[in-house]
């Protein structure tokens, strides 16, 4: 199931146009019962530092300032590498697991209990675009479809007035590769993420500026008389009903967007949970994609994938993770923007029982090295290590995969890839990643590429 | 583990699943036909010369299978199971689907005549299944398919009045067929299927501004009928065959019409796979356009369904070793000799001025040391990245201001000013700059407020080649200052990158009221930052005065003859590769890995077909001529299949095989193999020409009969793959656009040119593609003018499924979806074009049928009219001109 049958499908089939309405709204059904309805993807573009969040190496701190055991002086993505460096901050005890984390990202650490940690993760990309893709996609090539395209495809729509699939960019920019990030590749166009944030809507989504609302009324109208003629004199073919019902679809959609985006809605404590109002306006920004996303998976959105931080900027570190030559400064900037509105965003999800069936995934696209750049206090790219967690419908909170060695250099047990990721949250979503499949030039694509291995340590 | 149709025999029970796990995960390679490696699994005598050692090793490694390994527990599980002996009785037998081999379809010869015609193919397999051709369709109906087909454009109503009146068939595809718009049109499906795009993609994305005159050798091709073999030899190596005729080498943009990623990796492995890249995209889109061949499944090992060895694919990879994305000069003979004959009395002035300035700088060595003390002795330090101070006489000051007259090209991290007691005044006081640099996407990324944040780790900048910026602080209270600190990389964390770009002159006032202004420093007797320059004042100095005046003029000679050279007329550049001799050689990379390099490999063509291989040293260019011409030799089954499917799939919405790109195990097997076999003989015997092919298919029958449904055939054929009537068709995402600013009466006919671009183009490090609220007049060309950028969704054209030129798109798609209708119906493009459109049928003394006839190609029923016509009074052409550029009939073709 779930292929693209050859040949081709088209819907110039004889009999009924009613299918059409359908055959817009509805992907298949999943392979076996899901723990899993709807994902919420948060990803940190510019290679999130696993040595300063998650991934806790007291080896690195003793040894500090020595240079890397065995490790002749490194050349990576940006040069040469000089001695180790300690993260500039403490790590502490978290949760009633007493997991390790980083002192800078307090209100996370409270819910983490919850998480599931992957510490063994590995990307084939040392620069952000290619691996940003890679982490979303699994090919470091564009043009392959990203996960929420996948989902949406196996799994169809919940809401019809609403787009299945939302890619939320962060107010200072798109992150690097852009669109290729969420795009649908080969799939069909109707399963590309729509972008659009609580700043700026869906494009096109309102009548146009000089169209009064009458005269857009019956120029619809005078639309479905002229297509209902049409499709009369062309019955049998459903593509003229199918497209029939989208313009009912649209309509629809105008209404209900609108009402997804007003936040104003919402309660005021609601809004202080997230930090909505923080007076540092990029963490205001992304505590309200943050809500926004909430109110995307409330009302039946398959798939939200919501950034935090943008695309590689001629500075390095200043508008994503990417803390080449200021790490402490870099990421006492981002720290705080990060973690009050995820740390929102989650026990909102809980309280409201969406938890349930919700799966809150938190990636980033590598992680950095354990020493510092030559002659510089920042780490360079390190796509040999890196950690990303898991939340939520059936995650087993406190479990961990995989482990890197004394310095976070490498992983030295239970390699994983974006593949076996993926083979997870598809795992979780009902799907078996080996059937998840759509022919494109001479191959059965997947999202896992023909690698994957469910976590299965990580589930519940 | 589940059991498998197998004999188990006598297996003990714990370690019995080393047999299941190779018939599982192995066979489907090592099995006794396919045999790869050489090596079968069917027996364990078979597999005796590796159960001792070899097997062990390459699973425990993960080696094999390719792309990974086995999972752990398997892995763990064959150990086991070889360990205690390999216990195995019986033969595995292939539970995975057979792969294709040398006799497969696509590669038998293509037959020595073409017998038949294309009716008597269509009609036979209809008549198998009791069906029978529709009755062909009416002329409206045919003129409307066949001009979008042949050109992407609607027919005028004139033109549709005429042919209705009973114009000649003939004569109708016979003028479509010579108009520039079939070039236009059919030059698109070709760039869809070679992946061709106009910026490098991955993360910087940087346009490529000289990639569209590629685009137009396309169109140029297909409106010439060039045959299609030498489109194939310019595409590969018209650098050869056109040297110095810049019509024919540019045709080499095929070859570097992919993606390429252009940042800097310093890391080994990185370095190799970017270069394995790029030969993959060359490899690729070579195998997948001209032969119809998955080769790039084979870089990781043999093809695990077509008799293609990874060999196969690293040897065509090596016909590309030469081949470097880039631009190069694309001018004819006479004008590289002209150029070259200007410039080099030029060359000859800079290179005399330059030996008389060193010998000059020769002369001065025995007296430098000194004259360099005295300069530094009279002058103060350069200006300094890591800090520069100046201090000055205690003043009272309300606002103190410093004036950049160069600008800052490496920016400030700080500002500080400090009072008599030592105390940063600066600090925290809103700094306010005459101009700042703004970075898409957020304009607080170089914000003045950095200027005096206390921090030193990002910086504000002057935007790019402004001279003459102040920044003014207006402190918070009147203070006495005697001295001001200021810094471009305070941290050094570039390591003195911006020495030489830290702002060299500067003027430093004070002011009480922000009107009048005191100056208390300024950059006078600094010496100057750029080390040439010091050096210059240095040998200045050692000079004497005659030698001081011969130094200036030589300097001023210089200039004057770089502007002179500068001043000529540029070789004209395209993005078309670049070709380097000294080839690095291609390693077979095994499991795709690069750095685990095997042998080099020698330039060659597939083996499954009959070919050439040359030797490991063979130059550069003749790899590609080799290929060249055996892809276009008429011994080449695949060459004219491939291509006479891909007419088919285009003038029916789908092939004869409906995988225009894959004609191995995978693709699809034609629904007509003779009729596809006839159609490339065909084509070979119209020397390789496609519009007679195209007539003969536009003229058949088969083509000319109604769209009509017909319940009693659908049921038999619901895919109508078998054409018992014509498959209306979607319009492409570039005709929907086309068709609108046609009917609106605004689209600009002109031919060929830079590309327009439906974004906004930023680039900061990596480039941002905005969309744009309005598009201009300068975008109502046809959409194959459109710049194409990679990953770019463009509005309008991506919602229609027009695909991403990131990877070879052989076949459209066509979805539908609300955000199609609602992009249809609120762009800014469709209002516009309504209010065109309005005018035009306003113009006629009767707009609705003029309207209908320009949307539709027929006129209005009286249902039709009495609603049109409501809608117009009540609300103006414009509403009329938006419902119809909506509605199906505007943009179905039956």
């Amino acid at each position: 199931m779930f292929t693209n049958a050859l040949p081709c499908r088209r819907r110039f089939i004889q009999g009924l146009g009613a299918v059409a309405l359908n055959g817009l709204l509805q992907g298949g059904a999943p392979h076996f019962t899901p723990k899993v309805k709807r994902v919420i993807q948060i990803m940190c573009p510019g290679g999130v530092s696993h040595l300063d969040t998650f991934d806790y190496k007291p080896e690195l701190i003793k040894r500090s300032g020595q240079p890397m055991p065995g490790g002749e002086k490194e050349v990576s993505f940006q040069g040469a590498n000089g001695n180790l460096m300690r993260s500039p901050w403490e790590f502490v005890r978290r949760g009633q697991s007493g997991r390790w984390m980083t002192e800078k990202l307090p209100q996370l650490g409270a819910l983490a209990d919850g998480m599931a940690f992957i510490h063994s993760m590995t990307s084939r990309s040392n620069t952000h675009g290619p691996a940003c893709v890679a982490m979303n996609t699994g090919f470091v090539f564009e043009g392959f479809p990203s996960a929420g395209a996948w989902t949406t495809y196996a799994l169809g729509s919940m809401n019809e007035n609403l787009p299945a699939y939302v890619a939320i960019p962060d107010v200072r920019g798109i992150p690097p590769s852009g669109p290729a990030n969420w795009t649908a590749g080969f799939l069909p166009a109707e399963h590309q993420g729509i972008s659009f944030n609580a700043a700026e809507p869906i494009r096109n989504l309102d009548r146009p500026e000089g169209v009064p609302e009458p005269a857009d009324q019956a120029t619809r109208a005078l639309v479905q008389t002229l297509n209902e003629g049409h499709a009369a004199r062309h019955a049998g073919d459903a593509e003229l009903r199918a497209r029939i019902a989208s313009y009912e679809l649209a309509a629809r959609m105008q209404l209900s967007a609108p009402e997804v985006s007003n936040l104003a809605s919402e309660s005021q404590a609601t809004h202080a949970l997230y930090g909505t109002a923080d007076a540092n306006p990029l963490l205001a920004a992304y505590a309200r994609n943050c809500l926004l996303s909430r109110r995307l998976v409330e009302r039946g959105v398959r798939y939200v994938q919501l950034y935090c931080a943008s695309r590689a900027s001629g500075v390095d570190g200043l508008l994503n993770w990417d803390a080449h030559k200021t790490l402490k400064a870099d990421y006492e900037r981002h720290f705080p923007i990060l973690d009050k509105p995820t740390a929102g965003l989650i026990t909102d999800l809980r309280a409201r029982g969406l938890l349930d069936d919700t799966l809150v995934l938190w990636t980033t696209e590598f992680g950095r090295m354990p020493t510092h750049q030559e002659g510089l206090l920042g780490r360079d790219h390190n796509p040999d290590a890196y950690t990303v967690w898991m939340l939520g419908a059936g995650v087993k909170g406190g479990a961990t995969h995989g482990a890197t060695d004394d310095f976070g250099r490498r992983v030295v047990s239970d390699v994983a890839t974006v593949h076996d990721y993926w083979a997870t949250v598809l795992h979780l979503l009902g799907l078996n990643h080996e059937k998840l499949t759509w022919y494109h030039n001479g191959i059965n694509r997947r999202l896992t590429d023909v690698h994957g291995h469910v976590m299965h340590g990580l589930l519940r | 583990m589940k059991r498998i149709v197998f004999l188990l025999g006598t297996l003990t029970a714990v370690y019995a699943g080393g047999p299941e796990i190779l018939q599982k995960r192995c066979l489907s390679c090592h099995n006794g036909q396919a045999k790869m490696g050489g090596l079968s699994l069917e027996t364990k005598a078979d597999a005796a010369a590796v159960l001792s050692g070899k097997l062990a090793r390459r699973v425990e490694a993960g080696e094999m299978p390719p792309g990974g390994g086995l999972p752990p527990g398997e892995r763990a599980e064959i150990a086991a199971w070889l360990r205690s002996g390999a216990s195995w009785e019986g033969r595995l037998t292939l539970a995975v689907r057979p792969r294709a081999g040398k006799d497969w379809w696509s590669l038998q010869p293509i037959p020595a005549s073409a017998v038949g015609s294309i009716d008597a193919f269509i009609q036979a397999k209809l008549a198998e299944k009791g069906l029978t051709l529709s009755a062909p369709a009416d002329r409206r109906t045919l003129i409307r398919r066949v001009t979008f087909d042949l050109t992407g454009l609607p027919p005028t109503p004139e033109e549709v009045d005429a042919f209705v009146a009973g114009g000649s068939y003939e004569q109708l595809v016979d003028r479509l067929l010579a108009s520039p718009a079939y070039g236009e049109r059919w030059g698109r499906h070709w760039l869809d299927v070679i992946r061709f795009g106009e910026s490098n993609g991955y993360e910087q994305n940087h346009i490529r501004p000289t990639a569209w005159l590629f685009r137009d050798f396309i169109i140029r091709s297909f409106n010439e009928d060039l045959p299609y073999s030498d489109l194939i030899v310019r595409s590969l190596a018209g650098d050869v065959t056109g040297k110095g005729v810049p019509e024919i080498e540019i045709g080499t943009g095929f070859l570097v019409a992919g993606p390429h990623d252009t940042v800097g990796n310093q890391a080994e492995a990185f370095k190799r796979q970017q270069r394995a890249d790029d030969y993959d995209d060359m490899v690729n889109a070579t195998a997948s356009a001209f032969l119809g061949l998955t080769v790039n499944c084979a870089k990781c090992h043999d093809h695990k369904f077509d008799p293609i060895r990874q060999t196969d694919y690293y040897r065509l990879a090596a016909v590309f070793a030469g081949v470097h994305h880039g631009e190069r000069v694309i001018a004819t003979e006479e004008r590289k000799a002209a150029h070259q004959a200007a410039a080099r009395p030029i060359e000859t002035r800079i290179a005399a001025a330059k030996a008389s300035l060193a010998g000059l700088r020769d002369g001065a060595k025995p007296g430098l040391e000194a004259a360099e003390e005295r300069v530094r002795g009279r002058m103060r330090p350069p200006v300094d990245s890591y800090g520069t101070e100046e201090r000055f006489e205690a003043v009272a000051a309300r606002f103190v201001r410093l004036t950049l007259p160069q600008g800052g090209a490496g920016g400030l991290d700080e500002f500080e000013v400090w009072n008599e007691a030592g105390k940063n005044v600066a600090l925290g006081v809103p700094a306010l700059a005459s101009a700042t640099r703004v970075a898409d996407g957020n304009p607080d990324a170089y914000h003045p407020r950095l200027l005096t944040d206390g921090q030193f780790d990002k910086r504000w900048f002057a935007p790019p080649g402004t001279n003459g910026v102040t920044i003014t602080l207006p402190l918070a209270a009147t203070e006495r200052v005697n001295r001001a600190t200021w810094s471009t990389d305070r941290q050094r964390a570039f390591q003195g990158r911006f020495q030489q770009s830290t702002p060299a002159r500067y003027e430093l006032a004070v002011s009480m009221d922000g009107v009048t202004w005191t100056t208390v420093a300024m950059d006078a007797g600094r010496m100057p930052a750029a080390k040439d320059a010091q050096e210059r004042l240095f040998v200045m100095e050692a000079l004497d005065l005659a030698g001081r005046a011969s130094y200036t003029q030589a300097e001023q000679e210089l200039a004057a003859a770089a502007a002179a050279l500068a001043k000529l007329e540029k070789l004209p550049r395209a993005y078309a590769g670049e070709f380097k001799e000294q080839v690095e050689p291609v390693y077979l990379h095994k499991g795709g890995n690069v750095m685990q390099r095997g042998d080099p490999m020698p330039a060659g063509s597939p083996s499954a077909l009959p070919g050439f291989e040359l030797p490991l040293d063979a130059p550069e260019s003749d790899r590609r001529m080799a290929l060249a011409r055996w892809l276009t030799s008429n011994d080449n089954p695949l060459t004219p299949r491939v291509m006479a499917n891909r007419l088919w799939y285009y003038h029916f919405g789908r092939g004869l095989s409906g995988t225009p790109s894959d004609f191995g195990y995978n693709g699809e097997r034609p629904s007509h193999p003779e009729l596809l076999d006839y159609l490339a003989r065909k084509l070979l015997d119209y020397g390789w020409r496609l519009k007679p092919l195209h007539r003969e298919i536009v003229l058949s029958r088969t083509y000319r009969q109604a769209s009509d449904g017909n319940a009693a055939a659908a049921r038999i054929d619901a895919d109508c793959r078998l054409l018992w009537r014509f498959p209306p068709q979607r319009l492409q995402a570039e005709a929907i656009r086309d068709n609108m600013l046609a009917v609106a009466g605004v689209l600009d006919r002109t031919v060929g040119g830079p590309s327009f671009q439906l974004y906004k183009y930023t680039v900061d490090n990596v480039a941002t593609y905005f969309p744009v609220e309005r598009f201009g007049p300068e975008t109502y060309r046809r959409a194959v003018y459109a710049q194409s950028a990679r990953s770019i969704r463009t509005e309008l054209l991506s919602v229609y499924d027009c695909p991403d030129s990131s990877l070879p798109e052989p076949r459209r798609y066509v979805t539908t979806s609300p955000l199609q209708a609602l992009t249809l119906l609120n762009h800014s493009f469709t209002i516009d074009m309504a209010k065109a459109f309005a005018r035009r049928m306003a113009a006629s003394a009767d707009p609705v049928g003029r309207g209908f006839a320009l949307a539709f190609g027929r006129p209005p029923r009286p249902e039709e009219r009495t609603a049109a016509q409501a809608l117009a009074v009540q609300h103006g052409y414009p509403a009329l001109a938006r419902a119809l550029f909506n509605t199906n009939e505007f943009i179905y073709v039956h």
